[in-house]
C-alpha cells in the first residue's frame, strides 16, 4: 500500500530579488513500512521535500498524497525529526518526550506510561529528568526520536538527524534506528548526504539530481539487519549510488 | 560577593554618610533645609513607629503590583500578536514605539480627567508607563525564537493558545524577564510620580506632605525608602528569576 506519494512537486526558493527552482517535479511513491533514504548534492532541496511532506511548506506545483489524500497541513501523523533535534530547552527530557501527548490531551498517567516505553527503547531512562543542555548531541537525537515515536506517527520524516554526530555515536544510532524501525514498523523517510548511512538504513535509496531536483534513480537494498557500516556486501550498492550521485555533485560545484 | 568587594562597599557608604554629616555640621544651610543623616534616620523611625511609612509603602506597592500585572498581561498579549501577525506589527507596532517614548508622568493629566483622584487613575498611569516596555521585549523575544521550535510544536499538533502558552511564552522567557524587569522599573517610577501629582496616599504622597510642611528629613527619608525598595526588588525578585532561567536554558 502506498503511504506517501509525491506527484510532480515543484518548489522555488525565494531569495530577496530572485527565485531559485529547487524541486523540478519530484515523483516518488513510498510504500507503507518502507525505509526510504534520500541522497543528493547539498542544497538540492531534499530537506525541502521532507518539509513539504511534513506540511511545513507548500509546493508551487504538484501534491503530496498521504493515504491518497493531498497534504494541506502539518500534523502528528507525519512527524519530523529535525537535524538539530529542535528539543525544547525549557523542558526536561521526559517533558520533551511527552509534549505531543500533552497537546493531544492525553492524561498524565497515561502519558508517563507511553513515554516510559520509548525512553526505555531509546535508552534514556537515566536522563528522564535532565535538561537538554546537559545532554550530548547523540543523546539529544535519541530524545528527538523518542519524542516523535510516542505519537505513534504513520510516517517519520528525518532530516539529516545524525549529521552532527561523531563517528562512534552515529554507528551506534544507525543500529538502534534499524532496531526501532523493525520493532515499530514505521514508514521512514530519511534525508542524508551520506551514502554509506543511506545504504545501511534504507530498504530503498532514492537519488536526487542537482537542482532543480528530480528523482534520478531508486535503488532497492535487500540485506538482513542490523546492517553495519563496515559490511562488505553493501559496497556494490554503495558504489552504484555513488556513481549516480557524483555527476550531480560535480554539476553542483560547477554551478557555484 | 567577595569579602574584598563587601569591604569596599561598606567603606564607600560610610564615607558618604561621614561627608554628609560633616556638611550638615558645618551649618552652611539651616538644619531644616539640609538635615543630617541622623535626623533622617530619626524621621524614618517616627514614620515606622506611627505606621504611616508602612501604610505608604503598602499603598504604593499595591498600586504597583496591580498596575504591573495589567502591564504584563497586556504587554505579553500585544507583543505576541505583533510578533506573529505582520499586519498587527505594521500598524499597532509603530504606534507602540511612539507611545513608549511618552514619559508615564505625561499621562497624569489624562488620568486625572478620566479617573479623578483615585487608585484607578494612579494604576492607569503605572500600567501604561510599563506596558510598552513589556510589549517590545515580548515582541523581540518571540521574534527570536528558533523557528524549528515552533515548527516542531505545530508538527506535533500545537496551535492557538497551546502554542502560545506551551511554546512561544516559555521559549521567549529570557526576553519576557527583561520585559518584566524594565516594566517594573517604569512602573515604580510611574507610581511614585503619579502619587506626587495626584497627592493621594502612598510614598509619593508622603514626599508631597514633606514638601508642603517643609520637612526635608521626611522627604529624604521617603526617598531612601524608595531607593531601598528598588534595590530589594531588583536583587530579590529579578536577579533570582534571571539566574534560574539562565541556568535552566543552559545559557551559563
Amino acid at each position: 500500500m502506498v503511504k506517501l506519494e509525491a506527484r510532480n512537486i515543484v518548489k522555488y526558493f525565494q531569495h530577496d530579488d530572485y527565485k531559485l527552482k529547487a524541486l523540478g517535479g519530484v515523483n516518488l511513491k513510498i510504500q507503507e513500512g518502507d525505509f526510504v533514504c534520500i541522497v543528493g548534492p547539498s542544497g538540492c532541496g531534499k530537506s525541502t521535500f521532507l518539509r513539504i511532506a511534513a506540511g511545513l511548506e507548500k509546493p508551487e506545483e504538484g501534491d503530496i498524497l498521504f493515504d491518497d489524500r493531498p497534504v494541506t497541513n502539518t500534523g502528528p501523523e507525519r512527524i519530523m525529526v529535525f537535524q538539530e533535534g529542535a528539543l525544547f530547552p525549557w523542558l526536561k527530557v521526559i517533558d520533551n518526550v511527552e509534549f505531543g501527548l500533552k497537546i493531544a490531551g492525553i492524561p498524565s498517567d497515561e502519558r508517563s506510561q507511553i513515554s516510559q516505553r520509548y525512553l526505555d527503547m531509546m535508552q534514556l531512562t537515566r536522563f528522564a529528568n535532565s535538561y537538554t543542555y546537559q545532554l550530548s548531541t547523540g543523546m539529544k537525537q535519541r530524545v528527538a526520536i523518542a519524542r516523535a515515536l510516542v505519537l505513534d506517527p504513520d510516517v517519520l520524516l528525518m532530516d539529516e538527524p545524525f549529521a552532527a554526530l561523531d563517528v562512534q555515536t552515529r554507528e551506534l544510532l544507525l543500529v538502534e534506528l534499524q532496531i526501532v524501525w523493525q520493532k515499530t514498523k514505521k514508514t521512514i523517510v530519511f534525508v542524508t548526504h551520506n551514502v554509506a548511512e543511506a545504504v545501511v538504513l534504507g530498504t530503498k535509496v532514492v537519488v536526487f539530481t542537482n537542482r532543480p531536483a528530480v528523482v534520478k534513480k531508486e535503488v532497492s537494498i535487500d540485506f538482513p539487519r542490523p546492517r553495519l557500516v563496515e559490511d562488505q556486501k553493501l559496497v556494490p550498492q554503495q558504489q552504484e549510488i555513488l556513481a549516480e550521485l557524483k555527476p550531480e555533485v560535480k554539476k553542483r560545484m560547477e554551478s557555484e | 560577593m567577595s569579602k574584598h568587594l563587601t569591604a569596599k562597599k561598606i567603606i564607600f557608604y560610610v564615607a558618604i554618610l561621614a561627608v554628609w554629616q560633616a556638611v550638615a555640621d558645618a551649618n552652611f544651610w539651616p538644619n531644616e533645609i539640609f538635615p543630617s543623616p541622623w535626623e533622617v534616620m530619626q524621621d524614618l523611625g517616627y514614620g515606622a513607629a506611627d505606621g504611616s511609612l508602612f501604610y505608604g509603602i503598602g499603598t504604593s506597592m499595591l498600586r504597583l503590583i496591580v498596575g504591573l500585572a495589567i502591564a504584563i498581561a497586556g504587554g505579553i498579549t500585544l507583543g505576541i500578536f505583533m510578533a506573529r501577525m505582520e499586519t498587527v506589527n505594521q500598524t499597532i507596532g509603530s504606534l507602540v514605539l511612539g507611545l513608549q517614548s511618552i514619559p508615564s508622568i505625561a499621562w497624569v493629566p489624562l488620568a486625572l480627567i478620566w479617573f479623578g483622584v483615585s487608585d484607578a487613575g494612579i494604576i492607569f498611569v503605572t500600567a501604561i508607563g510599563a506596558i510598552f516596555a513589556v510589549t517590545i521585549n515580548t515582541y523581540t523575544g518571540v521574534k527570536n525564537i528558533d523557528p524549528h521550535y515552533i515548527e516542531a510544536a505545530q508538527n506535533m499538533g500545537a496551535k492557538g493558545s497551546q502554542l502560545i502558552t506551551l511554546v512561544l511564552m516559555p521559549a521567549a522567557f529570557p526576553y519576557l524577564i527583561s520585559g518584566f524587569k524594565q516594566g517594573w522599573a517604569f512602573a515604580w517610577r510611574g507610581v511614585i510620580g503619579a502619587e506626587i501629582l495626584f497627592s493621594f496616599l502612598g510614598l509619593g504622597f508622603l514626599l508631597n506632605v514633606g514638601r508642603q510642611t517643609i520637612d526635608v528629613s521626611q522627604v529624604i527619608a521617603v526617598m531612601v525608602v524608595i531607593m531601598g525598595i528598588g534595590i530589594l526588588v531588583d536583587g530579590l525578585v529579578f536577579k533570582r528569576l534571571e539566574n534560574k532561567v539562565m541556568s535552566r536554558w543552559g545559557l551559563r
